[in-house]
């Protein structure tokens, strides 16, 4: 395994950084840069270990199956819980009090729909990607060619959303340049999937989990501390010092008509279950009752990580708003996203401080990991296996393609990264949702509940899907007025969730009907074994232990 | 063993039956739930934002903290059922289709 070359290389370059940075900045947080510099050399570590026992496709992608329930609901947890959910729904309470909760419980419902519905079957069906299932009766190359693009449309917005955010995060922190810092996370989180695959992804998610678990925990227990734990006396005290007064407790200007309200709603719950790197990672365990404990101790984690994100923004509100020295002009120094960070070095100093900014770079490389080892097997398993290699099995050149495209896809993440610098790129994560509810989620439901899905039906109604979601986000009006500056959207609405996933549901049951044809027959017929063998597990591949 | 013969079982028409007295009430549960709390955002949120006793804390804020328990309890009400009711019925099934193949 090559894997010195490049790690001494990142070494001395984030030395020459560190360095760089030490003479040119006296301020910089010591404990910030020797806790991230830890990480960095622990999950190093971690990947050349990882590296060693990486040899099977099923070691790449999986994990080799032998992670338990118990860890694998912890690294969903941490694939899950984004800087961007962290920061980003303190700051909307910080801003707007109960708007925060709204996107909060959003990206929770999802769960309870994850474990009913899709998760056994998922596990019972598939091997390695989504893909699997929604192929299992259907033709090969139609389905997967879609189901990689959807998982490859929703990965690269996900991914932006999550660069750009890393890149303005550690550039504030740190006081590195913008490029530096999304270069460094690029090249990490490759080295990464490249060498250690899901094995190395896992324990960073890991690790990562319990350090955002456990900062976000202090953060919120010395918040409740302060008001004797008691929900009411945190309100009423920041009701008193908020600007907006008691509005802070009532819904206000996020979600304003209906049709944006259930389209929002539609997307965050139904986006959750069609997530690639989300669902990816019931394959790294063992059975099905695995994956049902997976979801089981993921809800919990991520539904206990939202009450303290919301708690933080609370507990920012009422410390940042009295003291002058975390604003400039009137404004929160590095925006309403930064009422986190700086809550934390309110509570307890620059140590604290540099806990969770370390935290919070920690948060973005695991996230940013898992995506692109989502990415990637969407690229070699489903798109080079079934197209370039036709079905022949050939693990040693599987593996190889989807380290290439791993690199390939680190390269891609760090250029747009660096192109969408200067653009709000807030959107682009409920454009993955988006995408996610719209394509992914209707074609993996019906393909595992519904006897009379063909091939056709899939790739029309699942496609039809993609693009209604993809163009009227970029002619609403985030894209179309936000970002290309024209005066009036064409469509009216921030989330086309409700249009496009009724685009695909629609789509798919019309052209599934109306498919007569003898393959038609045959993919109906086969529902049968289909439904046995998900139901009961009879068939699926027994996991290696490890 | 072959499907049909599995399909024959009398413990797989339990199981199915099984997993769909528990999976349309839970799912339909959880979006009647959230889409109850997002229908009155979107048309009556002032409602949500009066208070709930004598304080400050408002109908929505123990509304909104009261779906996010309500989602950890469905969870956890699912994964109960299915190792005291479906996961018995499942491993009768395996067992039987071991023997017979």
């Amino acid at each position: 395994m090559k894997f010195h070359a490049p790690l001494a290389v990142l070494l001395s370059a984030m030395a020459t950084c560190a360095w760089a940075q030490a003479t040119s900045n006296a301020a910089i947080n010591v404990t910030a840069v020797a806790m991230f510099l830890a990480f960095v050399v622990v999950t190093l570590g971690i990947t050349y270990w990882a590296a060693g026992r990486t040899k099977t496709t099923s070691d790449f992608y999986a994990a080799g199956g032998g992670i338990t329930g118990f860890q694998n609901g912890l690294a969903i947890a941490g694939d899950y819980m984004s800087a961007a959910s962290f920061l980003g729904i303190a700051g909307l309470v910080y801003t707007s009090g109960f708007d925060g909760l709204i996107y909060a419980i959003g990206f929770l419902v999802g769960w309870p729909i994850v474990l009913v519905l899709i998760a056994e079957p998922l596990r019972n069906l598939g091997k390695y990607t989504f893909a699997d299932v929604a192929s299992f009766r259907l033709q090969q190359k139609p389905i997967r060619i879609l189901a990689a693009s959807g998982s490859l449309v929703t990965v690269i917005f996900y991914l932006i959303a999550q660069m750009v955010g890393a890149g303005k995060l550690i550039e504030l922190l740190f006081g590195l340049p913008y490029e530096a810092a999304v270069i460094i996370v690029g090249v990490l989180m490759t080295l990464y999937v490249t060498f250690g695959g899901m094995i190395a992804t896992t324990w960073v998610q890991l690790i990562k989990a319990i350090l955002l678990l456990s900062g976000a925990s202090l953060m919120a227990f010395l918040v409740m501390m302060q008001f004797g734990f008691s929900f009411e006396n945190l309100f009423a005290e920041a009701v008193k010092v908020h600007a907006k007064a008691n509005a802070i407790m009532a819904p206000g200007t996020l979600v304003s008509d209906p049709i944006s309200a259930i389209s929002l709603g539609i997307a965050l719950m139904f986006g959750t279950a069609g997530l690639p790197h989300i669902l990816m990672r019931f394959f790294t365990v063992k059975d099905a009752v695995q994956a049902r404990r997976s979801v089981f101790y993921a809800t919990g984690f991520i539904g206990y990580f939202y009450i303290l994100t919301f708690i933080i923004g609370f507990g920012a509100i009422i410390l940042l708003l009295k003291n002058p020295a975390y604003f400039t002009d009137g404004a929160l120094i590095g925006g309403a996203n930064m009422a986190a960070i700086h809550l934390s070095q309110a509570l307890g100093g620059d140590i604290l401080l540099g806990f969770i900014s370390a935290v919070a770079f920690a948060t973005i490389l695991a996230v940013v990991s898992g995506l692109t080892l989502a990415g990637s097997s969407a690229i070699s398993h489903d798109l080079y296996a079934t197209l370039v290699l036709k079905g022949e099995r050939d693990e040693k050149k599987e593996i190889r393609a989807s380290r290439i495209a791993t690199v390939c896809l680190g390269v891609i993440a760090v250029l747009l990264g660096i192109v969408f610098e200067k653009q709000n790129v807030a959107f682009m994560v409920g454009l993955a949702f988006c995408v996610a509810a719209s394509a992914n989620f209707p074609i993996l439901l019906l393909s595992m509940y519904w006897r009379k899905l063909t091939t056709r039906g899939a790739v029309i109604g699942g496609g039809l899907g993609l693009f209604t979601a993809v163009i009227l986000v970029v002619i609403g009006p985030t894209v179309w007025v936000d970002a290309f500056g024209f005066e009036q959207a064409i469509f009216p609405y921030k989330y086309p969730a409700i249009f496009s996933v009724s685009a695909a549901f629609i789509g798919i049951w019309f052209f599934s009907i109306t498919d007569k044809s003898a393959s038609a027959a045959k993919e109906q017929a086969a529902f049968d074994a289909q439904f046995v063998r998900s139901q009961t597990g009879i068939g699926a591949a027994e996991a290696a232990q490890h | 063993m072959h499907t049909e013969t599995i399909r024959q079982l009398p413990e797989y028409a339990a199981l199915t039956r099984a997993r769909k007295k528990i999976m349309w009430p839970l799912s339909l549960a959880t979006i009647v739930a959230y889409f109850a709390l997002i229908l009155t955002i979107a048309f009556n949120p002032t409602a949500l934002g009066n208070p709930i006793g004598a304080g400050v804390t408002s109908i929505g804020m123990v509304l909104g903290l009261g779906v996010i328990l309500f989602c950890m309890v469905i969870t956890g009400l699912y994964v109960y059922y299915a190792n005291r009711v479906l996961e018995p019925l499942t491993r009768a099934i395996v067992q039987k289709a071991g023997e017979q193949s």
